[in-house]
């Protein structure tokens, strides 16, 4: 068991390898001159305190004009090279982390979308982050990466120039600061591990703020704003405590970075300066050498700091592949459907979830209602129509075809299923709902909007009531007028008069196309040509909506009551 | 227009009142944003209790900079020490003492970055309970005249980046601009010529800023707005993935996705060379000043005036200027973003929070109604002369067709809305269930505690019974522990729905005002929740918005909004019996049931 999730573990981890490697190596032409460009810059740093040891040295201490004008010159010609490989360094690397997030983006926004679907069900707010954050993550890993390579790149022409000076001092930073970056990382681990623990439940206490104000609308509905109040303060004060024991711990441990840093730096001001007195190395020697010791940390501090980037990006980059590799929930199929579609849609022994052996045919053109007291049968029923998912027994078909060998892209192009809560996105009215037949299902939904159809939908059409978002969905499936379109519960929130009028318009815009309405409501069912019971899994009755309402008391009770 | 005066507006302590901004064309009137004035003394309030520590903070850190200037002095007599030939033993002093420097100067910026933690989280902790405070006391149509973003973005958006910016930005900053004048005062100490040929690099420093901040505000606004509508895109799309496969609109969704994410690359990339640009500038004054550091250097060792070691100091000085100045410069913009978002904070926690719209208050729970008219825009008024009352315990429903005026009467009776012209009373504590169902992120037992804190766990077990929430409840994997809410477990819309009258329950309030709380729930979930809605109201005086006829016909009495008038009221049978636009009504809805 164990070794099993090891392997699953190893073979994600993988997956998330190629996630990375082909994230940036897809941007290898910015993220190399990065790299190189960004050495460059880094040389030119560890040069200004070189080139201003040497001035003092040769053109101060000795009063040479010349040299002093030879010096500044180079000086210029350091500052140029710096300063125009850093600009152009960061410009690449920042291409290169926009680019991979951006295709990365794409990426995950279409195997969300893909119309085989997902077998697991991840919450939104999960795949939105995996599709922002977690992309901008693997796309930074680039800038880490050249600026690791030019650090490396820093420190090795810096402890060249330092060894240059002098051996021993050379050896004494060379050899020195490792071991100080080691014991720095040491000191942070455990303080990190709580202060992250700590800054969460601060940020927790924002999230809070920011939900209470989304409920504002309940909170002085029940007049509760003295208890809202109250227990904010509560995780306000608590979030405090939390943020300054992390800020304190924090302050700490960079002191002690510093102190170290100080100690060392005095540690090669001793050596060098013993040095210097024993003539073994020039005064301008020792200023360069301590120049160069300070320079050496940044470096090495970058070295840390892209270490961390980069295992951060391995972890965001191991989610997205997880995601990229979820497994669908139905197959593709190779099966092709009728060029021209008659609509004859047949389920054959069915078994879906609490559908057992159903068994249901329904003719070209008709308008047939099903009644599922059991609304968990109501869903199965249609995601077995849209291909959401394919059935355990038995087969549905669409003109003889089966359903679950046909690619569900295919199947969706004839076969709308138009769900109860089906989101509307942003935009306009029109554009929400477009589609050949646009006009007559605007007028059919009874979409009255005092702008019409240029109407703008804010958060999914939060910005509608009830009533008005469920005629424009309505609306946006008879649009479609696909040759087999599946309404589940489209009048809910309209009012008696409003949805009598809408029967009618779905009546007369499906005319002689297949049109099955899963609902309770009397007022549809009142126009279908046909209506079904569906209990226990299978059809226990049909008829008309009359006949059934006087003959069938279940049906009654289901639709009546 | 005839519009009373509104109590909301912002009580400036300056003499001029700030200009009342006009409606946008949507009709939205932003909530305030504070004047710089205001926002500096809102700064000094908000210190209150934490100056202390402020000052403090800023003091060590003064110490722990001073003493880490010495080491360069230090360095220098080294240098100095060499240079006259003194044997090797002769540095071994100012080596102590630097290690000394270290020492103290670790221990002083902890204390000091401590201190200054102290301050700044205690002032954020109290900006945000204020925002907090004021924005639940406001009267809600004040917000949404405001559209309710301008809130919700102020509390996330302009909450975070103030927070960010104190936690990072303040602290780097302090200690930048401590170092950099501090390590000026220093090159004065050594010679004062330094200073002056110091400040050479000033003035491109500030061109550079200016040219800097004239394009960083605009640009990373613009930034900010393209990731937050990436953001959106992106919750929409994803959020509706089952509605985007039925359509097949997967290929169209994908093309605004890249729409938006290649918008908001080109800003980052723009952003990139923006600071890559401003950086690179700024070397220019680098180079100038080390330049100028140097020269002096030359001509003041050449005439004797200072030692090499002093030239090596100044020299050493200078370069360690680089750096925070840099830091200084490049948080410049972070703290221009952090006052415009701290303004936006101060200017609602200023907002005074009277509630125009509190119906007048009466000793029995009943509703009354006169001659209460509304119109939310003056040319389309929604209600005219409205008469209405509801006796002690009564159940009154309200029934017209959509665009009748029954929500806008709910809300003028639930004191959402002042009424135009008339008069609305309400006795006792009342509440209102609106369309709105929001689940408060955390246990479950805590969002129901919201409606009556003390409550224990059998109270709140019974309160879910009454609205039959009790089974699901119990089916969740932690019960009353379990955490709800958009990124935990997430409640179905019904249940959400049971849920809020379960609070309705809690709160036990006199009179009640119910609109469409049965609206987002299929057929068969919508007369479970009738059952739960009839439990809750039970026993209260109660004016429900029928948006299902059954509603009214369990109702004791029935009103018939028509075009914003009154038409019918009465009994459902009396109603049936006069055969007007309730029977018409009751016929259409009840046509299909034999």
């Amino acid at each position: 068991m164990r070794l099993k999730r090891r392997r699953e573990a190893a073979e994600r981890g993988r997956a998330g390898g190629g996630v990375l490697r082909q994230a940036v190596g897809g941007q290898w032409r910015d993220t190399t001159a990065g790299a190189v460009l960004e050495a460059i810059h880094q040389a030119g740093e560890a040069l200004v305190p070189v080139v201003v040891g040497v001035l003092i040295d040769q053109a101060v201490r000795g009063g040479d004009g010349r040299a002093l004008i030879r010096w500044i010159a180079v000086l210029a010609l350091v500052f140029v090279g710096l300063s125009v490989s850093y600009r152009m360094s960061y410009r690449a690397t920042g291409r290169a982390a926009e680019r991979a997030a951006h295709g990365l983006r794409i990426s995950i926004a279409r195997r969300v979308l893909d119309p085989r679907g997902m077998a697991s069900g991840r919450l939104p707010g999960e795949l939105v982050s995996i599709a922002t954050e977690d992309a901008r993550r693997v796309g930074a890993v680039t800038v880490a990466l050249a600026s690791a390579v030019a650090a490396v790149v820093g420190a090795v022409v810096g402890g060249i120039a330092l060894l240059r000076v002098s051996v021993p001092l050379g050896l004494l930073v060379l050899l020195g600061i490792p071991p100080l970056l080691v014991l720095a990382q040491l000191l942070a681990r455990p303080l990190e591990r709580r202060s992250e623990a700590e800054q969460e439940r601060a940020a927790h206490a924002s999230a809070v703020a920011a939900d209470l104000v989304r409920g504002l609308r309940v909170v002085k509905g029940l007049g509760a704003e003295a208890a809202a109040v109250a227990r904010y303060r509560r995780t306000s004060r608590a979030a405090l405590a939390a943020t300054l024991r992390a800020a304190v711990t924090k302050a700490w441990h960079d002191g002690g970075v510093l102190g170290m840093t100080g100690i060392f730096l005095a540690l090669v001001a001793l050596v060098g300066g013993r040095l210097a007195a024993q003539g073994e190395i020039s005064v301008g020697d020792l200023v360069a050498a301590v120049g160069l010791a300070q320079f050496m940390l940044t470096p090495l501090l970058i070295l840390g700091w892209a270490n961390a980037e980069i295992a951060q990006g391995r972890a965001s980059a191991k989610r997205i592949a997880a995601l990229l590799a979820e497994p669908h929930a139905v197959p593709e199929g190779k099966g092709t459907l009728p060029t021209d579609v008659e609509g004859e849609i047949a389920f054959d022994e069915v078994s879906y979830g609490p559908l057992e052996g159903l068994t249901l045919r329904v003719a070209p053109g008709e308008l047939l209602g099903v009644v599922a007291p059991d609304p968990r049968a109501a869903v199965a029923l249609l995601r077995l129509l849209g291909r959401d998912a394919d059935p355990d027994k038995g087969a549905v078909t669409l003109d003889g075809a089966v359903l679950a060998g046909v690619d569900p892209a295919d199947v969706r192009r004839v076969v709308v299923v138009a769900d109860h809560d089906a989101d509307l996105f942003e935009g306009t009215v029109a554009e929400n709902v477009a589609g050949p037949a646009a006009e007559p299902a605007l007028a059919a939904a009874v979409v009255d909007l005092p702008q019409g159809g240029g109407t703008r939908l804010a958060e999914g059409g939060r910005s509608l009531s009830g009533g008005q978002r469920q005629r424009v969905a309505l609306a946006r499936a008879l649009a479609t007028a696909a040759p087999v379109l599946v309404l589940h519960d489209p009048t809910t929130a309209v009012d008696a008069a409003t949805e009598a009028r809408i029967a009618d318009g779905v009546r007369a815009t499906r005319e002689s196309r297949t049109t099955v309405l899963v609902t309770t409501s009397p007022a549809l069912l009142a126009v279908t040509d046909r209506v079904v019971l569906v209990a226990d899994g299978a059809v226990a009755d049909e008829g008309t909506h009359a006949s059934l309402a006087l003959t069938n008391p279940a049906y009654r009770t289901a639709v009546l009551s | 227009m005839p519009e009373a005066p509104d109590p909301t507006a912002p009580h400036t302590p300056t003499p001029v009142p700030e200009p009342r901004p006009a409606p946008d064309e949507d009709g939205r009137v932003l909530l305030p944003v504070a004047e710089p004035r205001r926002v500096r003394a809102a700064v000094v309030e908000l210190a209150g209790e934490h100056r202390g520590a402020a000052w403090g903070g800023v003091a060590v850190l003064v110490g722990a900079t001073v003493v880490g200037l010495l080491a360069a002095p230090v360095l220098g007599r080294i240098i100095d020490l060499v240079a006259a030939g003194e044997p090797a033993g002769a540095v071994t002093g100012p080596v102590v003492a630097l290690v000394v420097i270290a020492l103290v100067q670790a221990a002083a910026t902890a204390v000091g970055v401590s201190l200054v933690a102290r301050a700044g989280e205690g002032m954020l902790a109290l900006l945000r309970e204020r925002f907090v405070e004021r924005a639940l006391a406001l009267p809600l149509a004040r917000v949404e005249k405001a559209g309710s973003g301008d809130l919700t973005s102020r509390v996330t958006g302009d909450v975070t980046v103030v927070t960010e910016v104190v936690r990072e930005a303040v602290p780097a900053l302090i200690r930048a601009v401590l170092t950099i004048v501090l390590t000026l005062a220093a090159l004065a100490v050594l010679d004062w010529r330094f200073l002056i040929v110091a400040l050479v690099a000033v003035p491109l420093q500030i061109v550079t800023l200016r040219w800097y901040t004239r394009r960083a505000a605009p640009l990373y606004a613009a930034q900010r707005v393209a990731s937050g509508a990436l953001q959106q895109q992106m919750l929409g799309t994803v959020g509706g993935a089952p509605t985007v496969r039925a359509f097949g609109l997967a290929d169209r969704h994908v093309g605004l996705v890249a729409d938006r994410s290649h918008a908001s690359v080109d800003l980052a990339l723009r952003g990139v060379r923006l600071v890559t640009t401003f950086f690179s500038r700024l070397n220019v004054a680098e180079f100038a000043g080390l330049t100028a550091v140097l020269v002096t250097a030359y001509f003041l060792v050449g005439r004797d005036a200072i030692s090499i070691g002093t030239a090596s100091a100044a020299a050493l000085y200078f370069h360690s200027l680089f750096t925070p100045v840099n830091v200084a410069l490049g948080l410049a913009d972070d703290a221009q973003t952090a006052t415009a978002g701290l303004a936006r904070l101060v200017g609602v926690a200023d907002l005074e929070t009277g509630d125009e719209a509190r119906p007048e208050p009466s000793d029995e729970p009943v509703i009354r109604v006169r001659e209460a008219s509304y119109a939310y825009r003056p040319d389309r008024p929604v209600l005219h002369g409205v008469d209405l009352d509801v006796a002690p315990g009564e159940r009154v429903a309200l029934v017209g067709s959509s665009g009748a005026g029954k929500t806008t009467l709910a809300r003028l009776v639930a004191g959402v809305h002042p009424p135009g012209g008339g008069a609305v009373t309400v006795g006792g504590p009342s509440a209102l269930v609106s369309q709105e169902v929001h689940v408060f992120a955390g246990p479950l037992a805590e969002d129901l505690r919201l409606a009556r804190p003390n409550a224990d766990e059998d109270a709140l077990w019974a309160a879910l019974e009454q609205v039959g929430a009790d089974g699901w409840a119990r089916a969740l994997p932690e019960g009353l522990d379990t955490v709800v809410g958009d990124d935990a477990h997430r409640l179905t819309a019904a249940q959400a729905q049971q849920l809020a009258l379960a609070r309705l329950v809690l709160a036990d309030p006199r009179v009640v005002v119910l609109d469409e709380a049965t609206a987002e729930a299929g057929s068969s979930g919508a007369r479970a929740l009738e059952a739960s809605a009839d439990a809750a109201v039970r026993g209260r005086t109660s004016l429900v918005v029928a948006h299902r006829l059954t509603q009214a016909a369990s109702a004791d009495r029935v009103v018939v909004l028509d075009e914003g008038r009154v038409v019918e009221t009465g009994t459902h049978d009396d109603l049936l019996r006069q055969g007007g636009r309730y029977a018409a009504l009751w016929r259409a809805w009840s046509d299909h049931r034999p």
